[in-house]
Order: structure tokens, then C-alpha cells, then sequence
């Protein structure tokens, strides 16, 4: 009962502390149920790339393509290439959230950049907070795909709103705590500038992936040396029991 | 594109969406110290990555996108909470938008 009570509550907390990024991932999907629409994708083809893929950088490539006429192996590829970063979230989500066998698939279904973030951020790990922060964005994220699709351009565009910002402040508001010592500044920076240079040459998802890897591997550099990381010891040995 | 080819698409765009997902949440091998160490950056450096690409924006307000992102970096160091750091940004850039 009490723990039933306590997951409930954990799920709330991961449901309702996304709730902001929702000014920024409605009228996004909204965006793309239009582009969709206009690509000629039909209402049950534009929700069911929402439910099944959920991954909106990629849909929004996917629907261009369709519209392009391109191969289905071209936007298989192209979505790969923008979703493959979370193999790094998993990595690092697997890490620190103790998941049994059966949670880790649905964790996984469900998993964004978003989610993520404010589990990787917050002293809260839990499977439970971790799937109300997923499902949050999921149910946002379809709502808004078939409220689009349905009112459509009815809706003003995202960029003109300038909404879009919503999501590099988040993260930016995620990461400001994470920075305590001066290699974490380092890492951070370097990180920045990197991504941003990457971001004029490469698609979407990949400058994160390649950034992801490059900025965690000049962490490793740095802290070498240090026998075993500070706060992670015995919270990690205590987790790895579990 | 036919039917038939959007559905296997789906698939197989599900299939390296979830392949993505689930590889790194599955893999469960006892890592070196160095790696250990390196998957401790990682919210860092993704973090740093999803901000300042974002932050050029389209409609050449880079600069007020940036000064205003400077100003939530500063609530959300305060105040240590996502919303309030979204909530300061936004209305500093709404802000700063009208006169242009």
C-alpha cells in the first residue's frame, strides 16, 4: 500500500515537473501534424508515427521525406542517424536508475531527451518518476499531434511565437546545477562550443551524439586519477545491490 | 509511397527508435573506472549540446535568445527549478522581442 501510494506520487512528480515544456511540445507537434498533413499522410498514418516512434526531430525528417518521395531505407537511415544518441542516455539512465528486467523495455519506448534530463538532473531515481516525465511528454505529444491534424493551421507557427526557445532553456536550467567543479565547467563549455560548431555542418540528432561522447570522454581525461568519483561510491554500491 | 511502404517504414523506423532506446538501458557489464567516470559526464555534455544549437533560432534573434537564455541560466542557479528557470527566460525574451 505504501509503496503503491509512494510510486503513485513519484509518478505525479515526473508527470507535472515536464508540464512547463508543454508551451514548447504542442505547438511542435501541432507543426508537424500540419507538415504531415500536407506530405499526405492520412490522420491514422500521422498518429501512429507519434505513438510508435515518439520522437518528434525524427517524424518532422520522416514526413519531409515522404513528401520528397525519398526510399523507405533513406528515412529508416535518416531516423537512425537522428535517434541513435540514445543509446548515451540509456548508458547513462542504466547507471543510475535501478530498472528490473520487465521496466527497462518500457522505459525505453517512452524515452526523450526531455525525459532524461530531469531524471539525469534530479536527486529523484526512480522507475516511477522516470515513466510519469516519460508519459507526460507522450500524452502531450499525441494530443497535440491529433489536435493538429484535425484544427491544423489554425494554430500559429512555433517559430513565430518563438516557443521553440522553451527547450534549449530547459536543458540549460537542468545543466546550471549539474556544474560544481571547475572540469564539470570545462566539460561544459567545451560541450557547448562543440555542438554548436557541429550543429552548422550536421543533421539534428547527431552534433548531441558526437558532443555526448566527446565532452564525456575529456570528463573521464580530466578526473583521471581520481580513485572513485565523490557522491557516487556508495549510493552506486548500494544501487548495484539492488 | 504506397500503404504498404509507409507501414514498413514504421517499422522499421520503430525498430531503430527502440533499437536506440533500449541498447543502452539493456547493456549491463561491469565497466572500468574510466568509463564509469565518462558515462557521469554525459548529462553535461548532452545538456551543453541541446542548448546552443537551439539557441541561434531562425529568425535572427540569436542575440536575444542568448541574453535571455543568460538570464534563466541565472534563475535556475538561484532557484534550482526547471519551471522557474523557463518561466524567466520566456518572459525575458517576450520582453525583448517587442521592440523589434
Amino acid at each position: 500500500m505504501t509503496t503503491s501510494g509512494g510510486r503513485k506520487a513519484a509518478f505525479r512528480r515526473g508527470f507535472w515537473i515536464l508540464a512547463p515544456l508543454w508551451l514548447g511540445v504542442i505547438p511542435f507537434a501541432v507543426a508537424y501534424a500540419v507538415t504531415a498533413r500536407s506530405a499526405g499522410l492520412s490522420l491514422l498514418e500521422t498518429q501512429a508515427l507519434s505513438v510508435l516512434v515518439f520522437a518528434g526531430s525524427a517524424q518532422f525528417s520522416a514526413v519531409g521525406l515522404f513528401a520528397a518521395g525519398a526510399a523507405g531505407l533513406e528515412i529508416v537511415l535518416a531516423t537512425l542517424l537522428l535517434n541513435v544518441r540514445h543509446v548515451l542516455y540509456g548508458l547513462s539512465l542504466g547507471r543510475e536508475l535501478p530498472l528490473t528486467r520487465r521496466e527497462r523495455p518500457v522505459a525505453a519506448f517512452f524515452l526523450t531527451d526531455e525525459a532524461f534530463g530531469v531524471v539525469a538532473a534530479a536527486r529523484e531515481r526512480s522507475f516511477s518518476f522516470l515513466l510519469g516525465a516519460e508519459l507526460s511528454l507522450f500524452a502531450m505529444w499525441n494530443l497535440a499531434t491529433l489536435g493538429g491534424f484535425v484544427i491544423g493551421a489554425a494554430i500559429p507557427d512555433p517559430a513565430r511565437l518563438g516557443v521553440d526557445l522553451i527547450f534549449p532553456l530547459a536543458f540549460l536550467a537542468l545543466l546550471v546545477p549539474l556544474v560544481r567543479t571547475r572540469v564539470e565547467l570545462v566539460v561544459a563549455l567545451v560541450s557547448g562550443a562543440l555542438a554548436f560548431g557541429l550543429a552548422q555542418i550536421l543533421p539534428g540528432g547527431l552534433p548531441i551524439l558526437v558532443t555526448g561522447i566527446g565532452g564525456s570522454l575529456l570528463g573521464a581525461y580530466l578526473t583521471r586519477g581520481t580513485l572513485v568519483d565523490r557522491g557516487l561510491n556508495l549510493d552506486d554500491a548500494a544501487r548495484e545491490v539492488a | 509511397m504506397s500503404a504498404t511502404g509507409f507501414w514498413l517504414t514504421l517499422v522499421g523506423m520503430v525498430a531503430v527508435t527502440f533499437g536506440s532506446r533500449y541498447a543502452g538501458l539493456a547493456l549491463h557489464t561491469d565497466l572500468p573506472a574510466f568509463w564509469l567516470r565518462f558515462l557521469r559526464f554525459v548529462p553535461i555534455a548532452v545538456f551543453a549540446a541541446l542548448v546552443t544549437p537551439a539557441l541561434q533560432g531562425h529568425r535572427h534573434e540569436g542575440g536575444i535568445r542568448v541574453a535571455a537564455a543568460a538570464v534563466a541560466a541565472a534563475a535556475a542557479w538561484r532557484t534550482r527549478l526547471l519551471w522557474v528557470g523557463i518561466a524567466v527566460g520566456m518572459t525575458v525574451f517576450w520582453l525583448l522581442r517587442v521592440p523589434f
